[in-house]
């Protein structure tokens, strides 16, 4: 078998776009909970949708920083 | 002293002679190339065995003074004129400790790949490389004087076999020879120096020859060279090379003018060299050249497909025994350089310096390999001296393997590709987006506590207990505006199970979504009691409740002339009254529900703000 030639899983060209795709939806997902958290009485507030909002906002941001540091040469 | 040596070796060759096997020498044509400072000597051997025995090594002796200066040494198969190619069908040589031998030699032996029968022949070329052999003289020289070099060797070839006809050239560099050993038979064509042919010598034959010349070729030495090459699987290899460079020429004595040297660099300069030429791979991207205090922008790129050249400059012109560090760093795509074979992967690299004829003394080259690569394992094409170490670098958690492999005396000749073979789990370069998401997260489970945690210390002070009732009472209120616009949501179904029935005309339809509204509303009612009577009963509540009140109120008075609208349509149609009638029926019903939904939108307004 000869050997193949391994690339990254994305390419390399796509990383500036999606770091900034990423980061921004991240970052709305992130004012959002932050609206939450201080628009809603403490009584009224649901656990449940406060860690959902943050979970979807810190896999957004967790591959939006991810790409913009390889986007801008440290690659990890 | 050589000749000496010369009658030792003479002596013992005459003795030992009859030990070694009987191959002879028939032809050799030696051509040793000094147009470098890395002294490269090619000799093509021609070897019969006269014996009857089968012999398959032949033994190739060097004096100990050169043996330590010795960087590489090939034997190929002879491929006609030209140079000996470093070919993939090279034949093994190794260091050998044959029996018996005279002192002052050491011995490699060269495993021909098929044993010489009686009367057979063979030529193969034989490549031996020796840095630090040209000794400068005079050892330290001004500005101004070019540099002279000595060159020692023998006109004969030391072998331990008896050599029938041989030969001998010297390539010297395009100047001024200042003097040479003339022996017999020797003599010189433009830069070239012959000595020979000689026939019929006898084993471990010696006779000693000096050439002093003129040569101004770069003498760059790198004492030390660390080259790193940071494999990442999200598609870079990124190389750094810190390199601690010398002139390793004469030395330079008395004062260094500028003045002279820039205006006439070749006359008031002529044995320095200011710029080194790196050839880098293809598509290499990110190239930086700095030292210690920063960027030197004396640095030019340019490429194409087959190579990327990197002319460098250091800050000041290079002069016999200055010095000077500095460190170039490039990135590769990962896919011309990482394969997948057989389960592993292995990365291909080239091992050394990728600068022309820079002689290497010590070179380290480390490889970092991604974290949680397992089974490393390395292939290079010369022995190196290997181990492992492991480097803390951006989001690792127990830190990357390094494989380290130095080497000593280094020429261009190492250049060639060693392989480093790995394995390696995809999933585990999920570890770090997973570690930053991780981050992340933890962030927002923080904010989550601080906003749910109750700091205050005195839980029994009356501003804590007006606060923590005004928090139940903006619960409330809050709740009563979710069941508010829950209503409305269901008057607007209403409205569009009737903009519906004009469509259709299915009345059993629209009865059944009134139906359905009327039962939810009514539980909506029950729930908005016990809010209502808690915000009554309330200190805090009595700015708001009037709001609350008046918004229910409307609320209700909305609802009342909703379904009595619904009603009459619903009637009207079952009586089957045309639709200009229906619409003069319901008008003044439509007007006073449009207000009310205006009313109540503000005031639901008014509340939030509050």
């Amino acid at each position: 078998m000869a050997p193949k030639p391994i690339t990254s899983p994305v390419p390399d060209a796509w990383y500036p776009t999606l770091s900034v795709v990423m980061l921004s939806i991240g970052l709305i997902v992130t004012a959002s909970f932050f609206i939450y958290e201080a628009t809603s009485s403490r009584r009224s507030r649901s656990l449940a949708k406060e860690l959902i909002t943050g979970a979807v906002a810190s896999v957004f941001l967790g591959f939006g920083s991810l790409f913009l540091l390889l986007s801008s040469g440290v690659y990890v | 002293m050589g000749l000496r040596l010369d009658l030792f070796l003479f002596t013992i060759g005459i003795l030992w002679g009859a030990v070694v096997s009987d191959l002879v020498l028939s032809k050799v044509d030696r051509r040793i190339d000094l147009r470098s400072q890395a002294v490269r000597i090619v000799s093509t051997l021609k070897v019969e065995n006269e014996g009857s025995d089968l012999v398959s090594e032949v033994l190739l002796a060097f004096p100990d003074n050169r043996i330590k200066h010795l960087a590489y040494l090939a034997a190929s198969p002879n491929e006609g004129k030209g140079k000996a190619k470093v070919s993939s069908n090279a034949y093994p040589v190794e260091a050998a400790q044959p029996k018996d031998v005279p002192p002052g030699l050491t011995f490699y032996s060269v495993s021909l790949p098929k044993g010489l029968g009686k009367g057979d022949s063979l030529t193969f070329d034989v490549l031996a490389v020796f840095t630090h052999t040209l000794q400068p003289f005079p050892e330290k020289i001004t500005q101004a004087d070019v540099q002279l070099l000595v060159f020692q060797e023998s006109a004969h070839y030391l072998s331990p076999y008896q050599v029938k006809v041989q030969s001998l050239s010297v390539k010297l560099p395009d100047a001024r020879i200042e003097s040479y050993t003339r022996l017999e038979n020797s003599k010189i064509h433009g830069s070239e120096i012959k000595y020979g042919p000689y026939e019929n010598l006898p084993p471990f034959s010696y006779s000693p020859i000096v050439v002093h010349f003129e040569s101004n070729e770069p003498f760059a030495v790198a004492h030390k060279l660390v080259r790193e090459i940071e494999v990442s699987h999200w598609g870079n290899v990124q190389v750094t090379e810190h390199y601690d460079l010398v002139h390793g020429g004469a030395q330079s004595k008395g004062e260094f003018s500028r003045l002279d040297y820039q205006a006439r660099p070749h006359v008031r300069g002529a044995s320095a060299f200011r710029r080194l030429v790196a050839r880098l791979p293809p598509r290499a991207h990110s190239v930086y050249y700095r030292d210690e205090i920063g960027n030197i922008s004396t640095s030019h790129l340019w490429g194409d497909s087959k190579k990327t050249e990197l002319e460098i400059e250091p800050r000041y012109p290079m002069f016999g025994g200055w010095k000077t560090a500095f460190t170039i760093g490039y990135g590769l795509p990962l896919h011309d350089f990482l394969f997948e074979s057989e389960g592993k992967r292995l990365l291909n690299f080239s091992f050394g310096c990728p600068m022309n004829e820079v002689v290497i003394d010590t070179l380290i080259v480390k490889v970092v390999l991604p974290e949680g690569s397992r089974d490393i394992s390395v292939s290079a094409p010369f022995p190196v001296k290997q181990w492992q170490e492991k480097k803390i670098s951006h989001l690792d958690v127990d830190g990357r393997p390094v494989v380290v492999l130095e080497k000593t005396n280094v020429v261009p000749e190492h250049n060639q590709y060693f392989q480093v073979y790995y394995k390696f789990n995809s999933f585990a370069m999920l570890r770090e987006p997973l570690m930053l998401i991780s981050g992340f997260f933890f962030f927002f489970v923080a904010c989550i506590l601080y906003t749910h945690a109750d700091l205050s210390i005195s839980k029994s002070s009356a501003s804590y207990l007006a606060k923590m009732q005004w928090d139940e009472v903006q619960a409330a209120v809050q709740q009563v505006q979710n069941i508010v616009n829950r209503c409305l949501t269901i008057h607007d179904k209403l409205e569009a199970s009737l903009s519906d029935l004009s469509r259709t005309g299915d009345i059993q339809g629209c009865k059944a979504a009134r139906k359905a509204a009327d039962g939810s509303l009514k539980e909506l009612i029950k729930e908005l009691k016990p809010l209502l009577s808690f915000l009554q009963s309330s200190q805090q509540a009595a700015q708001i409740l009037p709001k609350v009140e008046e918004l229910v109120a409307k609320e209700k008075d909305l609802q009342e002339r909703l379904m009595a609208k619904h009603g009459a349509v619903v009637d009207c149609y079952e009586k089957k009254y045309g639709g200009r009638e229906i619409e003069n029926r319901v008008a003044q019903q439509q007007q006073k529900i449009t207000a009310l939904r205006h009313e109540v939108d503000d005031l639901l307004e008014i509340i939030d703000e509050i």
